[in-house]
This record gives structure tokens, sequence and C-alpha cells, in this order.
């Protein structure tokens, strides 16, 4: 799809599933984009678990032959793509369509200012409740899409989570919502290496998970 | 580094978090109590997430090392009592 | 390190990818389009890695090259020798002879070793991660297992040939024997062809791998004591041309359009 036609087809509703790694996302990205990263292994599993069926989406991943392939699998896997990019983001901006970015900061800015930020970590809970920033709370990854209306905050939020994979794709969606959201790039795996401050949470008795 | 000799090997490497996790958690399934499960993951969020998953789970994590870019989990299968 | 070798059977082609898991970085070395520019991308990023750069040993006579797809999909550069440029029509990115790239711990170095091309170079690859000292060499079609490229596809214009055939095999000779014969035993060769390819001779091996110290006891084209002699030998023993190869050539030198190689010869 050209540019022009990625455009109206997001006035019209669809979702611009952008599949590149977070750090260029975060650099900048075509506005209202979802970062889901590609993964030609485990792309199918990783949508089934999070990515709403109910949305159109269109594909931004580069170079174009990941596109293809990205389109397949996800339609394959049931989900409704109408198109990509063709041309990826160097395309779209010799147009002179705009872009957005999202905030970056690292563990080290984040432990500077963490009173400044309210913290979202979207781990699975029994990730959580073994070690997590003190004073963050949890929005596992599969459900941002509903889940993130109950997120009321006066401060920006920071989103965390093992890496940055999953905490860009919350952070993305968020974002989209118009919500202030910052993504905390090498999330709790550095902050753990820093040996920063982590709180554990009770272990909850009942079965364990699967 | 002791020598651990595992009785299954998953190959998780090239796999997005929270994939190897997931597929440990399938994996593991099918070895009986006491045996070992060696996990390699190339997603660096697995440091963090195969600690947790150990103590969510009630396995053993025995220890975890970095291999030219690839992490190595050793994970000892303890049954859950009922 | 991450180096995977891709062999295209039908014409007994290898094409290189070589990476960095850390830097999460790769090149890609003597693309053939037969596989495809999109099969190396997917391959790439099934390993986690961006490509940053194609490099080839030389403009090959033998296959088409998808190395300027490739880079121009990718949007990175395409590497060819400095000597390249008086004979391509279209731009790319010059390398010089010993000149480095670092691929995260991954080190590449040039080594020009014309004789089968004027412009043609080997790459030495280094892993930082293991030792300093050279690993591989990928001898594109300098030396192959067993054999030696040829010194005879030319094209007949002086200008794009740059050296007639005997120049040519006395070239091969010495860069061979003085340059690549040069690194120490232990370093591993990977070449362009092997097998039933017809860019070398009789004697190339069906495997796709050796090192500089076997090549060195039991390559005879590289046994022979003088260039005369090499000259004498690689020609007994030269297979027939390969198909297309004027044209294939050409489309490779950016003179024709993928389209005129499959026309009717004029």
């Amino acid at each position: 799809m050209k540019p022009g036609e990625v455009q109206d087809a997001v006035a019209n509703g669809a979702v611009v599933l952008d599949m590149r790694p977070p750090k260029p996302f975060a650099k900048e990205h075509v506005p209202g984009a979802v970062n889901f990263q590609f993964n030609r292994a485990d792309l199918a599993e990783r949508a089934e678990m999070s990515l709403p069926h109910d949305l159109t989406y269109l594909i931004h991943a580069e170079p174009d032959p990941i596109a293809k392939v990205a389109m397949g699998i996800l339609s394959k896997a049931g989900f409704h793509v109408e198109g990509y990019l063709e041309g990826g983001l160097k395309q779209w901006k010799a147009e002179g369509l705009p872009t957005e970015a999202m905030p970056l900061l690292t563990v080290d800015e984040l432990k500077d200012a963490l009173d400044r930020y309210r913290v979202v970590d979207t781990r699975e809970s029994f990730e959580f409740r073994f070690g997590h920033i003190p004073g963050s709370t949890c929005l596992e990854w599969t459900e941002p899409w509903a889940a993130m209306e109950a997120i009321e905050s006066d401060k920006p939020l920071a989103l965390v989570c093992g890496d940055q994979v999953r905490s860009a794709y919350v952070a993305s969606v968020m974002q989209r919502a118009k919500m202030d959201a910052a993504l905390v790039f090498g999330g709790m795996v550095d902050w753990l290496e820093r040996g920063y401050p982590v709180e554990k949470s009770p272990k909850k008795t009942k079965a364990p998970s699967p | 580094m002791a020598d651990i000799k595992e009785d299954v090997v998953l190959d998780a490497r090239n796999l997005l978090c929270p994939m190897p996790v997931v597929k440990a958690g399938k994996q593991i399934r099918s070895l009986t109590d006491g045996q070992i499960l060696k996990i390699l993951a190339t997603d660096r969020g697995s440091i963090a997430d195969f600690p947790a998953w150990a103590d969510d789970t009630g396995n053993e994590l025995l220890e975890w090392h970095e291999e030219d870019g690839t992490f190595v989990f050793y994970v000892r299968k303890v049954e859950e009592e009922d | 390190m991450i180096m995977k070798q891709f062999r295209f059977e039908p014409l007994a082609q290898a094409s290189y990818l070589i990476g960095c898991p850390r830097a999460k970085e790769a090149v890609i070395i003597d693309p053939i389009d037969d596989m495809g520019a999109e099969s190396y991308v997917l391959e790439a990023a099934d390993l986690g890695l961006t490509i940053t750069g194609v490099f080839e040993t030389h403009i090959h006579a033998d296959y088409i090259s998808c190395a300027r797809e490739l880079a121009e999909m990718n949007d990175v550069p395409h590497y060819l020798h400095e000597s390249a440029a008086d004979l391509v029509k279209y731009g790319f990115t010059s390398f010089t002879d010993g000149q480095v790239f670092e691929i995260g711990g991954v080190r590449i170095t040039t080594i020009h070793t014309p004789g089968h091309t004027p412009e043609h170079t080997s790459f030495v690859i280094t892993d930082s991660a293991r030792s300093n000292e050279p690993w591989c060499v990928l001898t594109g079609d300098a030396l192959f297992v067993g054999d030696v490229g040829r010194p005879d596809l030319l094209l007949g214009d002086q200008a794009l040939d740059v050296m007639d055939e005997a120049t040519r095999a006395e070239t091969l000779y010495r860069s061979v024997k003085d340059k690549l014969f040069a690194l120490p035993d232990h370093v591993e060769v990977y070449p362009c062809h092997y097998g039933g390819s017809t860019c070398g001779g009789v004697n190339m091996s069906g495997k796709a791998a050796s090192t500089i110290a076997f090549e060195k006891r039991f390559n005879l084209a590289m046994r022979k004591e003088t260039p005369a002699e090499f000259a004498a030998f690689v020609k007994e023993t030269a297979k027939p041309f390969p198909d297309d190869y004027a044209r294939i050539k050409s489309y490779n030198l950016g003179l024709i359009s993928k389209d005129q190689i499959t026309e009717a010869a004029v």
C-alpha cells in the first residue's frame, strides 16, 4: 500500500503494526502505530496471545520482504490484515507525512527520576511478584487494550518488562490512546544487573501456573 | 562451573520474550521429578524471566550462564505435591 | 560469531552470512539472485540480525548477482574493490586492499587477490570473541577447494577485461601463493564455488570448505612451481565455459538489464 492509502485506512480505524525492533520504533514511527516486533519463528503465537482479533491491521516492517512474510503469517493466524506499507518509513517520510517518537529512558534515568513516573510492569503476574520496581503496578502485556483504561495517573507512565519487547508493545498501545507513556529500554534485566532495589509480592496460595 | 548433565534440551534460541519461558513451561511437563531441562535462549529478557518462572512453578533453577550471545539455563524439575 | 554458508546446488555456488550475535548485525557476501534477495533478508531476520552491508568478492560471470537489490532493499552499502569503479556502470561503496570492517566483535579484512578478475578480493574473518588471529578466509573464485579460479572468462573488451589470459593466470598464481598462502595454516578456506561449478577446473572438490594448510599441500594447481606451469595446468584442466557468461557478466557490470540476459544474442 502507498503511504496515502495507509493514511486513509488509518482514518477508517485500521491499526498500523510497526514490526521493527523497539529502538528504531521509539526514534520515529507512523503516528498511532503499535509496536509488535517481527520474529518469524514465534510471531503467530505471540500475536495470538495479545493482539485483538477484531481490529484491521496494516503492516509496517522493513524491508518489504519481511512485511510480506508477516502479512502471510498473521493472515493465516486469523488476523485481518489489509496490506503493508511499501517502502517503509522512508517512503512515508518522502511523501512529507509526519512521524511521532516515543520517549526512551534507560534504567539509570528512571532510577534518578523514579518519583516522577508511574511505573507499569508489563510482564506476567508471577514475574512481577518475584521482583519488581518499588511502587510499580502490573499490567500484563496480553491485556493492554482493555486493561489500560483502568490506569489513571497524574504522572507520565514508564513501561518495563524483561528487556523492552513486551513493554514497547504496551507503551505504543497507550501512546496510541493518547496516554503519556515512555519506554524503559533494558527493562528489569538492566535494573537487576545494576543492583537497584526490587520489591517482592507475596506468592499467591493457589494452583501453580501451567 | 560444575558439569551438569541434562536430560532434555530445549532450543529456544531466536525466540522473542516471553516465548522461551512459555516453551519451557510446556516442555518441563514431559520430564519426570528430578530430571534436568537445559534451555538455550538468545532473548535477553530470559535472564529475568527464568528465575521468576522457576520460583513460581517450584522447579529449581540450578545455574545459568552466557555463551557467545546464547543464554544457557539448567532447571531441575520438582514435582508438585498434592 | 555467526557464520552461515548458503549453497545453491544447481550452480554449485556458495554465499555467506557473517554476523555478530551481540551486535545483532550481519553482512552478506556474494548473494545470488537464484536464491533471491528476500531469502537473505529472512535468513538474517530469523537469526535476529540486521543486514548492515553487502560484499562481493568480484563481479561474477557465471551467475546473476542480487547484491545491488539486496543492498538497496536494506538501504546499506554494496561493497566492491575500488578497482571495480573502472568497470561497473553503477554506484557502489569501494574498499581498498587491507581495509578492516567491524561487525560487532567480528572483523573482516580485505585482501586484494586479482587474477580470476582484476578486482577480485578475498575476505579474512577474525572473531575477536575467540582470538585476534584470523580464523577463516572467503576466497571467492581465486582459490577453490582442490582447484583455482579460471583466468579465461574474458569479454573481448580490453577496457573491461583489463588483463589478458596469460597475465591473469600469472597474477592469480601470485595472489594465491604470496597472499592467501601467507595466511596461517589453520585458517579455513571458504570458496564461492565447489564441485560441479564451471568457474574452476576438473579438480574442484565437492566439499565447500578446506584449510590453507591442506590446499598448500594438496592443491594440484598450486603445487606447480612457476606461473607458466600453473597457467598450462589450469588450461589443461579447465571445464567448458559457464553458460551465458558474457551476458551474465554484462548484467553484473550494469551494462545490460536483467531481461536482456536471456534475450537472443544480437
